[in-house]
């Protein structure tokens, strides 16, 4: 795997982990909304991420054998990708509030089945994941630094 | 543990024959040079088109980096070779005969 496929790698793993903040910012942004496009409290999202055969192999074209596992279990490289966004579904809370717009026949409001709490957990989780990432990217740029320094 | 394969380097007898491609006229280290060169070009005009995708607004951040950052190892790289390549030519021209 050379340095330009590693670092595409790398990248998948950072637009991954920028979806997972988008998804949690939305979340939060709608903790109080009551109202969505289709009339319903809107429900918070999840990303679902996969992961996706890269072209490149793991190791390097040196044939390393990989450990004692099966022949073509882990010897592709894979990315990351975002294979879709999905609504949770569980009901949020329901709260007696009689002259809110959105309240229904007995006066009760739906609210979004956001937990604050959760989603900045997420947050940091995916800020955690943004960073690990950029690591990874700043040690493949050094080891390619690195490499040039040979010819000197 | 299953044992891993080591092999000794195998140093090539004499220098492997270089296949001139038939046809074209045009040397086969010309050509690897012209199509490394324009590898490296095709990571710079990559890095082009994303900062700009970037300035108009639709383009995004990490991408954008990877991708200067892709142009800048290609071009670091090339450049070394070029000066390995000019040291080899002028220590070779200085050779006392």
């Amino acid at each position: 795997m050379d340095f330009l496929s590693a670092l595409q790698i790398a990248g998948s793993g950072l637009s991954a982990q920028r979806t997972r903040v988008n998804v949690a910012a939305s979340n939060l942004a709608n903790a109080e909304s009551t109202r969505g496009p289709n009339g319903e409290p809107y429900h918070r999202r999840d990303p679902v991420l996969a992961a996706v055969a890269f072209e490149a192999s793991l190791a390097d074209a040196s044939q390393v054998p990989l450990g004692p596992a099966e022949p073509g279990a882990a010897s592709t490289a894979t990315a990351v990708q975002v294979t879709g966004i999905q609504e949770d579904k569980t009901p949020g809370k329901r709260v007696y509030l009689p002259g809110h717009p959105d309240a229904d026949a007995n006066g009760f409001v739906t609210f979004p089945n956001v937990n604050p709490v959760n989603e900045t957990v997420n947050l940091i989780t995916a800020q955690r994941g943004y960073d690990a990432n950029a690591t990874a990217v700043e040690t493949l740029k050094a080891m390619a630094q690195r490499a040039l320094d040979i010819a000197r | 543990m299953k044992s891993l394969s080591v092999n000794s380097v195998e140093f090539p007898s004499s220098t492997p024959a270089v296949e001139k491609p038939e046809g074209s006229g045009a040397s086969g280290f010309g050509q690897e040079l012209e199509a490394a060169v324009k590898k490296v070009d095709d990571l710079q005009v990559a890095a082009d088109v994303e900062t700009q995708k970037l300035a108009n607004g639709d383009g995004n951040l990490h991408e954008t980096m990877l991708a200067l950052e892709k142009a800048d190892i290609a071009m670091r790289l090339a450049m070394k070779v070029r000066t390995k390549l000019v040291e080899a030519y002028n220590d070779v021209m200085r050779m006392t005969v």
